[in-house]
């Protein structure tokens, strides 16, 4: 017998599993077949290019530009969204703003999702004790109202970006914690899991190494959702006062503006910054939302 | 003596753009009656609390000003400001070392009814109630917010109020210099003079409540008070409105029979000798956003307001009514505040309170007139040092060298300050309120300021935090403004006074010996040329050092419509409400067609 090489010819030649596709791979094929999903991709990455050239002052670095004697001119040419209080440029200070909510968005639903994901992955894992403790925990937080909390956490720690993304990650995290937390104790006792213990895998390994990668699509998933959900907030926050240090280009400061301009006839500080969330959210939304179904194995042969 | 720290507008951070269409959903359909002369005034704050001792601010005062009285009141029309006698029967007789003030109370003064009386009828007021009510405004333990009018001022008060907190005395131990000799005559007895005193006793801290109706609601007072004033008070939906009734009872008064120069043309001297008040009811709304406030006036449903800033172009043009708005039937009325903003340095600041060159640097970059137009509609006058206009010592000539807007020479006091170009500056924290206007001030000076090379940092906060790090000295830097009290400079630079310092009214907490000395020679003086040289010297003593930035000192614009009648405003006076007149049929026609 040429046992050596027996097995890897029987793999090969399995047609099955010639067929078999890893999860993501899989996913991707089906977000390409979705022209929605792509398009919505497609803004997200024209946000993110915009982002990152304007912060390199490539395009738009007139953004902190102030001429008092250019207050308040209606949309030109020169400016296509008109200018603000100061005669700044509102299609820059837009743009601008674009990168203050990216970020607050990356940052504050990163830490959400760190802290809700390891949380979540005790909790489910260990079970008991573990579990009654951190459930108690999230539970308690959840029963305050989050965007209270979150003016909360702004007004102790003072505004600026870094506190609003403390602010949204310290608080955003309890939905994706209970999500993780289900998907653990769904998968602990599995066969995998056994097996990987029966090895000699320790707790951590068998966490973070064996379980994680399995429920990492939620992780994703909550990403997304949080995402716009960060956004908000950062617009929110601003308008009330408690987002960025004032000066800094932000939606919800230039809708907090607005909110008195617009009996003087100035709609263009409210309409900028409106436009470049609603399409930042909405692509997201569609994206998020192509992004669950693609990675819902239910749905795979459909 | 915070009875008028006020912000550069109101401080509201809560609000939401769907309020804009809030406007319409209280009367536009009801309709009017042209029998009914409620008046109804909109308050741009929420009232706290009706108990007189704790009214620090316009608005609560603007209520109380109704139900209670004092010794003494302004008159209604004449200008300068003139004192007349309200509760007291006439003015004071004060001796010749200025030291003892006798007045005599106005007999027949009924309280308002209400159950705490005998069988529920409201009694006489009686010298003995002054006395209660200033222990009670001097009571350690109630904290109230007025004592500051008293406080060093009377014989044996500050005593007894040490010996209540040491628990030695109470409301039944006498205090030397406030006395009832008999039912009608009170007697105050100073221990240094005060000129300001007859002020203070037109201010609403000062006016006398009922032992009864204190003993029976205890804390409580201050959602049901009583008093002599000519309305009572009928109901509170809190955060809402006021509603108060015409006190049947009143002891009564007539209206001015001469005013001010100009007065009788403008009208206001069409009711002259005619019975007071003139409506049956007033209703205060309280309305904290400033776009339902605009609407709801527009639509008639308050008979005056303030302008809000950004409602002042669609209302005003080149100073005067747009035609659209005066085919309304809409008047306006200017009047030159007596305050003044500022931007106030903390002085105990290790790098603002050592670097006299620094501050300087600071005043000169900063461009007053251009922040009139953007945030004032182009109508303050720059303010040269903390006396406003209309108050003696102000001089309309005087010019402060280090507010006259110049980059360059600002550069040159930096460079003297030790920051060429700004090198080496350390990053100064401006504290500024969260409210939009507020915040786009604390831009707007950021950009003034680095435009000479230093860099500031907004700290944002709210009203009550912003207080408290002025109090606790934790503030470098913050953006305020004072209105006056009562007419006299004194009141501003109180501001100033060094044994003022936090956590009193003198947040700068500014100290200079010389100031200090010419103060307290002030105050003993009465008014007159010497006194106001000395406040003279004050002003010359601040510029020299610039403790604050001053930034204007304001111009009251108000609205009104055609059916108020007698209507004059003045920020000292807050007890306006009994002289104004509603038109009720007037009111009618006119409003049907808003």
């Amino acid at each position: 017998m040429k046992a050596t090489t027996m097995n890897a010819v029987n793999v090969a030649s399995n047609p099955q599993l010639e067929q078999g596709r890893s999860l993501w791979y899989d996913a991707y094929l089906r977000i390409k077949k979705d022209k929605v999903a792509v398009i919505s991709f497609f803004t997200i990455c024209f946000y993110l290019v915009l982002t990152l050239l304007s912060s390199l002052g490539v395009i738009f670095d007139n953004y902190g530009v102030v001429d008092n004697s250019l207050t308040y001119l209606p949309p030109s040419w020169d400016h296509w969204f008109g200018t603000d209080l100061f005669g700044r440029d509102v299609l820059a200070r837009a743009v601008h703003g674009t990168k203050t909510s990216l970020v607050v968005g990356f940052a504050g639903t990163g830490i959400a999702m760190a802290i809700g994901t390891v949380l979540g992955a005790c909790s489910g894992y260990f079970g008991g004790k573990v579990d009654d403790l951190i459930v108690w925990f999230y539970t308690t937080i959840d029963t305050i109202p989050y965007i209270l909390l979150v003016v909360a956490f702004s007004f102790v720690l003072g505004p600026s970006l870094l506190t609003l993304c403390l602010a949204i990650g310290l608080t955003a995290w309890v939905r994706h914690c209970r999500i993780v937390r289900a998907e653990y104790i769904k998968h602990r006792d599995l066969d995998y899991v056994q097996g990987a213990a029966a090895l000699g895998a320790s707790h951590a390994r068998r966490i973070f190494l064996h379980i994680l990668p399995n429920v990492f699509h939620l992780v994703l998933i909550n990403f997304s959702l949080g995402f716009v959900g960060a956004v908000k907030s950062e617009v929110i926050l601003s308008f009330l006062g408690l987002g960025v240090e004032p000066g800094t280009p932000s939606w919800g400061v230039m809708i907090n503006d607005a909110k008195q301009e617009l009996f003087r006839g100035v709609w263009w500080n409210l309409a900028a910054a409106t436009l470049f969330m609603f399409f930042l959210v909405l692509a997201f939304n569609l994206f998020t939302d192509a992004l669950r179904d693609a990675l819902d194995p239910k749905l795979k042969n459909k | 003596m915070y009875s008028s720290w006020r912000i550069f507008f109101h401080a509201s951070i809560i609000s939401a753009i769907c309020l804009i269409f809030a406007g319409c959903t209280n009367s536009c359909s009801q309709k009017v009656s042209d029998t009914d002369s409620t008046l109804n005034v909109v308050l741009s704050a929420n009232v706290k609390g009706l108990d007189p001792i704790y009214a620090n601010d316009t608005y609560s005062n603007a209520v109380i000003s109704n139900i209670s009285e004092t010794l003494l009141e302004y008159h209604y029309l004449k200008r300068p400001l003139e004192l007349q006698p309200l509760l007291a029967e006439s003015m004071p007789e004060v001796s010749d070392n200025g030291l003892t003030h006798t007045f005599k109370i106005k007999k027949g003064v009924k309280f308002h009814n209400n159950e705490a009386f005998e069988n529920g009828i409201g009694r006489e007021l009686k010298a003995q109630d002054f006395v209660y009510s200033w222990k009670r405004l001097a009571d350690p333990r109630l904290q109230a917010d007025g004592f500051w009018v008293f406080d060093g001022k009377i014989k044996g008060l500050n005593e007894w109020r040490d010996k209540v907190s040491a628990g030695e005395a109470d409301y039944d131990t006498p205090i030397e210099g406030i006395e009832a000799t008999d039912d009608y005559t009170l007697v105050i007895k100073l221990s240094k003079p005060y000129y300001q005193l007859h002020y203070v006793l037109a201010m609403g801290f000062t006016s006398p409540v009922a032992k009864e109706v204190v003993d029976k609601h205890g804390k409580e007072y201050l959602n049901h008070p009583v008093g002599t004033g000519p309305y009572k008070f009928a109901n509170w939906v809190r955060n809402n409105k006021i509603e108060l009734v015409k006190n049947e009872n009143w002891h009564g008064q007539t209206y001015p029979t001469e005013g001010a120069t100009g007065d009788e043309e403008a009208g206001l001297l069409a009711d002259a000798g005619k019975t007071l008040p003139f409506n049956d009811k007033i209703t205060f709304h309280e309305v904290t956003e400033a776009q339902p406030r605009w609407l709801n006036f527009m639509k008639g449903n308050y008979e005056y307001m303030g302008i809000p800033k950004d409602n002042f172009d669609s209302a005003i043009a080149e100073g005067d009514l747009t035609p659209e708005m005066k085919s309304k039937g809409v008047q306006l009325f200017k009047t030159p505040e007596p305050d003044v903003t500022y931007v106030a340095f903390n002085m105990k600041d290790p790098i603002l309170g050592k670097n006299e060159n620094l501050r300087k640097a600071i005043a000169l970059a900063y461009d007053t007139k251009t922040s009139i137009e953007k945030f004032y509609n182009g109508q303050a006058l720059p303010a040269q040092s903390p006396i406003p206009p209309s108050i003696d010592a102000y001089d309309p000539n005087f010019e402060n060298p280090f507010k006259k807007f110049d980059v360059s020479k600002a550069k040159e006091f930096l460079e003297k300050a030790g920051f060429p170009e700004g090198k080496g500056a350390p990053v100064i924290e401006y504290s500024a309120l969260t409210s939009s206007t507020a915040r786009q001030m604390a831009e707007f000076f950021k950009q003034n300021m680095a435009a000479i090379g230093l860099q500031v940092k907004i700290d944002s906060v709210s009203w009550p935090q912003l207080q408290k790090k002025i109090k606790e000295a934790q503030a470098q830097m913050w953006g305020i403004a004072w209105l006056a009290d009562y007419p006299d400079a004194e009141n501003f630079l109180q501001l100033l006074y060094g044994p003022n310092k936090t956590p009193g009214p003198n947040g700068a907490n500014f100290a200079n010996s010389k100031f200090d000395e010419l103060y307290k020679k002030a105050a003993i003086l009465p008014p007159g040329p010497e006194r106001t040289q000395l406040y003279q010297e004050m002003r010359d003593i601040f510029v020299n050092e610039m403790p604050w930035v001053p930034g204007v000192h304001r111009l009251g614009y108000y609205l009104r419509h055609g059916w108020i009648k007698n209507f004059k405003m003045h920020s000292i006076i807050n007890n306006h409400f009994k002289y104004l007149r509603v038109d009720a049929k007037k009111r009618a026609e006119l409003k049907a067609k808003l």
